[in-house]
Protein backbone atom coordinates (compact mmCIF):
# COMPACT_ATOMS: atom_id res chain seq x y z
CA UNK A 1 0.00 0.00 0.00
CA UNK A 2 1.43 3.40 -0.98
CA UNK A 3 1.78 6.18 1.65
CA UNK A 4 -0.98 8.18 -0.05
CA UNK A 5 -3.35 5.20 0.07
CA UNK A 6 -2.52 4.59 3.73
CA UNK A 7 -3.17 8.26 4.48
CA UNK A 8 -6.55 8.19 2.79
CA UNK A 9 -7.63 4.80 4.18
CA UNK A 10 -9.32 6.27 7.30
CA UNK A 11 -11.29 8.73 5.13
CA UNK A 12 -12.40 5.92 2.83
CA UNK A 13 -13.57 3.76 5.77
CA UNK A 14 -15.26 6.78 7.36
CA UNK A 15 -17.09 7.56 4.13
CA UNK A 16 -18.16 3.97 3.64
CA UNK A 17 -19.61 3.49 7.13
CA UNK A 18 -21.21 6.96 7.08
CA UNK A 19 -23.02 6.03 3.88
CA UNK A 20 -24.08 2.73 5.46
CA UNK A 21 -25.34 4.51 8.56
CA UNK A 22 -27.32 6.94 6.38
CA UNK A 23 -28.95 4.13 4.43
CA UNK A 24 -29.78 2.18 7.59
CA UNK A 25 -31.05 5.31 9.34
CA UNK A 26 -33.16 6.61 6.46
CA UNK A 27 -34.32 3.22 5.18
CA UNK A 28 -34.69 0.81 8.04
CA UNK A 29 -35.12 3.13 11.00
CA UNK A 30 -37.25 5.74 9.23
CA UNK A 31 -35.14 8.70 10.31
CA UNK A 32 -35.91 12.03 8.59
CA UNK A 33 -33.13 13.01 6.12
CA UNK A 34 -33.94 16.68 6.77
CA UNK A 35 -33.00 16.23 10.44
CA UNK A 36 -29.47 15.25 9.44
CA UNK A 37 -28.36 18.85 8.87
CA UNK A 38 -29.72 19.78 12.30
CA UNK A 39 -27.81 16.86 13.82
CA UNK A 40 -24.62 18.01 12.09
CA UNK A 41 -25.17 21.50 13.40
CA UNK A 42 -25.48 20.10 16.94
CA UNK A 43 -22.28 18.08 16.45
CA UNK A 44 -20.42 21.18 15.27
CA UNK A 45 -21.65 22.95 18.38
CA UNK A 46 -20.39 20.12 20.59
CA UNK A 47 -17.04 20.17 18.80
CA UNK A 48 -16.83 23.92 19.30
CA UNK A 49 -17.53 23.41 22.97
CA UNK A 50 -14.76 20.79 22.99
CA UNK A 51 -12.31 23.28 21.47
CA UNK A 52 -13.40 25.83 24.06
CA UNK A 53 -12.86 23.37 26.93
CA UNK A 54 -9.46 22.45 25.47
CA UNK A 55 -8.37 26.11 25.38
CA UNK A 56 -9.57 26.59 28.97
CA UNK A 57 -7.79 23.40 30.08
CA UNK A 58 -4.56 24.52 28.41
CA UNK A 59 -4.76 27.98 29.97
CA UNK A 60 -5.53 26.66 33.45
CA UNK A 61 -2.86 23.96 33.04
CA UNK A 62 -0.23 26.54 32.08
CA UNK A 63 -1.07 28.67 35.12
CA UNK A 64 -0.91 25.59 37.39
CA UNK A 65 2.45 24.43 35.95
CA UNK A 66 4.07 27.87 36.11
CA UNK A 67 2.59 28.47 39.57
CA UNK A 68 3.86 25.10 40.83
CA UNK A 69 7.34 25.93 39.54
CA UNK A 70 7.33 29.25 41.35
CA UNK A 71 5.74 28.06 44.61
CA UNK A 72 7.59 24.77 45.08
CA UNK A 73 10.87 25.58 43.37
CA UNK A 74 10.67 22.22 41.60
CA UNK A 75 10.64 21.90 37.85
CA UNK A 76 7.31 20.86 36.34
CA UNK A 77 7.34 20.39 32.58
CA UNK A 78 4.92 22.43 30.48
CA UNK A 79 4.97 19.50 28.03
CA UNK A 80 2.55 17.75 30.41
CA UNK A 81 -0.11 19.79 28.67
CA UNK A 82 0.66 18.35 25.25
CA UNK A 83 -0.55 14.90 26.28
CA UNK A 84 -3.02 13.37 23.83
CA UNK A 85 -5.52 12.64 26.62
CA UNK A 86 -6.26 16.33 27.18
CA UNK A 87 -8.18 16.90 23.90
CA UNK A 88 -10.08 13.65 24.46
CA UNK A 89 -11.04 14.61 28.00
CA UNK A 90 -12.00 18.08 26.77
CA UNK A 91 -14.36 16.51 24.26
CA UNK A 92 -15.90 14.39 27.03
CA UNK A 93 -16.43 17.55 29.06
CA UNK A 94 -18.08 19.18 26.06
CA UNK A 95 -20.43 16.26 25.41
CA UNK A 96 -21.50 16.08 29.07
CA UNK A 97 -22.05 19.84 29.17
CA UNK A 98 -23.99 19.76 25.88
CA UNK A 99 -26.29 16.98 27.07
CA UNK A 100 -26.73 18.65 30.45
CA UNK A 101 -27.78 21.82 28.67
CA UNK A 102 -30.22 19.92 26.46
CA UNK A 103 -31.83 18.13 29.38
CA UNK A 104 -32.16 21.35 31.33
CA UNK A 105 -34.36 22.95 28.64
CA UNK B 1 -27.52 32.17 23.76
CA UNK B 2 -28.23 31.96 20.03
CA UNK B 3 -25.07 33.97 19.30
CA UNK B 4 -23.09 31.67 21.56
CA UNK B 5 -24.42 28.66 19.63
CA UNK B 6 -23.32 30.17 16.32
CA UNK B 7 -19.92 31.00 17.78
CA UNK B 8 -19.51 27.43 19.02
CA UNK B 9 -20.49 26.04 15.61
CA UNK B 10 -17.91 28.26 13.90
CA UNK B 11 -15.31 27.16 16.47
CA UNK B 12 -16.28 23.52 15.93
CA UNK B 13 -16.03 23.87 12.15
CA UNK B 14 -12.64 25.54 12.48
CA UNK B 15 -11.45 22.75 14.78
CA UNK B 16 -12.68 20.12 12.33
CA UNK B 17 -10.97 21.83 9.37
CA UNK B 18 -7.70 22.07 11.29
CA UNK B 19 -7.98 18.38 12.19
CA UNK B 20 -8.58 17.35 8.59
CA UNK B 21 -5.85 19.64 7.21
CA UNK B 22 -3.37 18.40 9.82
CA UNK B 23 -4.10 14.70 9.40
CA UNK B 24 -4.74 14.35 5.69
CA UNK B 25 -2.63 17.02 3.98
CA UNK B 26 1.12 17.77 4.06
CA UNK B 27 0.51 21.04 5.95
CA UNK B 28 2.37 19.93 9.13
CA UNK B 29 5.27 18.63 7.01
CA UNK B 30 5.55 21.96 5.19
CA UNK B 31 5.55 23.85 8.50
CA UNK B 32 8.15 21.42 9.84
CA UNK B 33 10.47 22.03 6.88
CA UNK B 34 9.91 25.78 7.09
CA UNK B 35 10.86 25.86 10.78
CA UNK B 36 13.96 23.72 10.14
CA UNK B 37 15.43 26.20 7.68
CA UNK B 38 18.52 25.19 5.72
CA UNK B 39 21.08 22.99 7.47
CA UNK B 40 24.60 24.42 7.65
CA UNK B 41 26.82 21.39 8.04
CA UNK B 42 30.22 23.04 8.36
CA UNK B 43 33.25 22.69 10.64
CA UNK B 44 32.57 23.83 14.18
CA UNK B 45 34.13 23.80 17.66
CA UNK B 46 31.49 21.45 19.06
CA UNK B 47 28.35 19.52 18.19
CA UNK B 48 25.59 20.32 20.66
CA UNK B 49 22.87 17.68 20.98
CA UNK B 50 19.96 19.14 22.90
CA UNK B 51 17.92 17.08 25.33
CA UNK B 52 14.46 15.92 24.41
CA UNK B 53 12.08 13.89 26.46
CA UNK B 54 14.60 12.30 28.82
CA UNK B 55 14.89 8.56 29.26
CA UNK B 56 12.76 5.88 30.85
CA UNK B 57 13.74 4.50 34.25
CA UNK B 58 15.45 1.60 32.49
CA UNK B 59 17.63 4.03 30.55
CA UNK B 60 15.86 3.75 27.19
CA UNK B 61 15.90 7.06 25.34
CA UNK B 62 12.77 8.52 23.77
CA UNK B 63 12.48 8.33 19.99
CA UNK B 64 13.40 11.98 19.52
CA UNK B 65 16.27 11.91 21.96
CA UNK B 66 17.64 8.88 20.15
CA UNK B 67 17.28 10.48 16.71
CA UNK B 68 19.15 13.53 17.88
CA UNK B 69 22.02 11.69 19.46
CA UNK B 70 22.45 9.43 16.41
CA UNK B 71 22.56 12.51 14.17
CA UNK B 72 25.17 14.01 16.51
CA UNK B 73 27.29 10.87 16.25
CA UNK B 74 26.97 10.97 12.46
CA UNK B 75 28.23 14.57 12.40
CA UNK B 76 31.06 13.69 14.78
CA UNK B 77 32.12 10.78 12.59
CA UNK B 78 32.10 13.13 9.60
CA UNK B 79 34.82 15.07 11.39
CA UNK B 80 32.85 18.32 11.60
CA UNK B 81 33.80 18.98 15.25
CA UNK B 82 36.10 17.45 17.86
CA UNK B 83 33.57 17.62 20.71
CA UNK B 84 30.11 16.19 21.28
CA UNK B 85 28.05 18.00 23.92
CA UNK B 86 25.12 15.98 25.29
CA UNK B 87 22.53 17.84 27.33
CA UNK B 88 19.30 16.88 29.08
CA UNK B 89 18.18 15.34 32.32
CA UNK B 90 20.61 13.19 34.31
CA UNK B 91 19.11 9.93 33.01
CA UNK B 92 19.08 11.18 29.44
CA UNK B 93 22.70 12.34 29.32
CA UNK B 94 23.82 9.16 31.09
CA UNK B 95 22.02 6.92 28.59
CA UNK B 96 23.26 9.02 25.68
CA UNK B 97 26.84 8.93 26.88
CA UNK B 98 26.80 5.12 27.13
CA UNK B 99 25.27 4.89 23.66
CA UNK B 100 27.70 7.23 21.88
CA UNK B 101 30.71 5.57 23.48
CA UNK B 102 29.34 2.25 22.28
CA UNK B 103 29.20 3.78 18.81
CA UNK B 104 32.87 4.63 18.96
CA UNK B 105 33.01 8.21 20.22
CA UNK B 106 35.88 8.44 22.75
CA UNK B 107 34.95 9.53 26.28
CA UNK B 108 37.40 12.43 26.02
CA UNK B 109 35.34 13.90 23.16
CA UNK B 110 32.09 13.89 25.16
CA UNK B 111 30.90 16.71 27.38
CA UNK B 112 27.75 16.20 29.46
CA UNK B 113 25.41 18.97 30.55
CA UNK B 114 22.96 17.24 32.85
CA UNK B 115 20.10 18.22 35.13
CA UNK B 116 18.85 20.93 32.82
CA UNK B 117 15.13 21.21 32.22
CA UNK B 118 14.50 24.17 29.93
CA UNK B 119 16.10 25.43 26.74
CA UNK B 120 17.29 28.54 28.52
CA UNK B 121 18.97 26.47 31.24
CA UNK B 122 20.59 24.31 28.58
CA UNK B 123 21.92 27.35 26.72
CA UNK B 124 23.33 28.95 29.87
CA UNK B 125 25.05 25.75 31.06
CA UNK B 126 26.47 25.01 27.61
CA UNK B 127 27.68 28.62 27.47
CA UNK B 128 29.44 28.24 30.84
CA UNK B 129 31.09 25.09 29.52
CA UNK B 130 32.22 26.15 26.05
CA UNK B 131 32.54 29.92 25.90
CA UNK B 132 35.41 30.21 28.42
CA UNK B 133 37.31 27.79 26.16
CA UNK B 134 36.63 30.12 23.22
CA UNK B 135 34.47 27.50 21.55
CA UNK B 136 31.77 29.64 20.03
CA UNK B 137 30.97 27.99 16.74
CA UNK B 138 28.57 25.12 17.31
CA UNK B 139 26.59 22.69 15.24
CA UNK B 140 23.13 22.60 16.82
CA UNK B 141 21.35 19.25 16.68
CA UNK B 142 17.64 19.38 17.41
CA UNK B 143 14.27 18.67 15.85
CA UNK B 144 13.36 20.90 12.89
CA UNK B 145 10.60 22.62 14.85
CA UNK B 146 12.99 23.47 17.69
CA UNK B 147 15.43 25.35 15.50
CA UNK B 148 13.99 28.90 15.58
CA UNK B 149 13.77 29.12 19.38
CA UNK B 150 16.84 27.12 20.39
CA UNK B 151 19.00 28.81 17.82
CA UNK B 152 17.91 32.25 19.04
CA UNK B 153 18.47 31.31 22.70
CA UNK B 154 21.97 29.96 22.02
CA UNK B 155 22.91 32.97 19.88
CA UNK B 156 21.77 35.23 22.68
CA UNK B 157 24.18 33.44 25.03
CA UNK B 158 27.00 34.18 22.59
CA UNK B 159 27.28 31.24 20.21
CA UNK B 160 27.56 31.25 16.43
CA UNK B 161 25.02 28.58 15.61
CA UNK B 162 25.07 26.27 12.58
CA UNK B 163 21.70 24.46 12.38
CA UNK B 164 21.82 20.68 11.94
CA UNK B 165 18.19 19.55 12.24
CA UNK B 166 17.49 15.83 12.49
CA UNK B 167 15.01 15.54 9.61
CA UNK B 168 12.83 18.01 7.79
CA UNK B 169 10.03 16.10 6.14
CA UNK B 170 8.31 14.52 9.13
CA UNK B 171 5.74 11.74 9.26
CA UNK B 172 3.46 10.82 6.37
CA UNK B 173 0.60 9.09 8.20
CA UNK B 174 -2.36 10.93 9.78
CA UNK B 175 -1.57 10.08 13.41
CA UNK B 176 2.05 11.20 13.08
CA UNK B 177 1.03 14.40 11.30
CA UNK B 178 -1.46 15.25 14.06
CA UNK B 179 1.26 14.75 16.66
CA UNK B 180 3.59 16.92 14.60
CA UNK B 181 1.05 19.75 14.40
CA UNK B 182 0.56 19.52 18.17
CA UNK B 183 4.32 19.80 18.65
CA UNK B 184 4.57 22.71 16.20
CA UNK B 185 1.80 24.50 18.09
CA UNK B 186 3.54 23.83 21.42
CA UNK B 187 6.83 25.12 20.02
CA UNK B 188 5.27 28.27 18.58
CA UNK B 189 3.60 28.98 21.94
CA UNK B 190 7.01 28.44 23.57
CA UNK B 191 8.61 30.83 21.10
CA UNK B 192 5.96 33.46 21.85
CA UNK B 193 6.44 32.92 25.61
CA UNK B 194 10.20 33.40 25.29
CA UNK B 195 9.69 36.60 23.32
CA UNK B 196 7.05 38.01 25.71
CA UNK B 197 9.20 37.26 28.78
CA UNK B 198 12.29 38.80 27.17
CA UNK B 199 14.29 35.57 26.89
CA UNK B 200 14.96 36.17 23.21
Amino acid sequence: MTPDARTLAPIFIFGLTSLGAYLVGAGLRGLRPAALSEAMRDVLEALGLGVFFLLVNLAVGAVVVLGARRLTGHFVSIYLLSDVTLPILSLVQALVFQHWRERSK
Amino acid sequence: MRGAGLGLRILGLAGLLVLVAAAFTPLPNRLNAWMAGSPQLESADAIVVLGRGGADSDGVLTNRSLRRVLHGVELYRSGLAPLLVLSGTGEETGARSVLVQGLGVPAAAILEVSSVHTTREEAERIGQLLLPRNQRRILLVGDPIDMPRTRAVLERVGFAVLPAPTAATGPSLPEGRLALLRDITTELVGLAYYRVTGRL
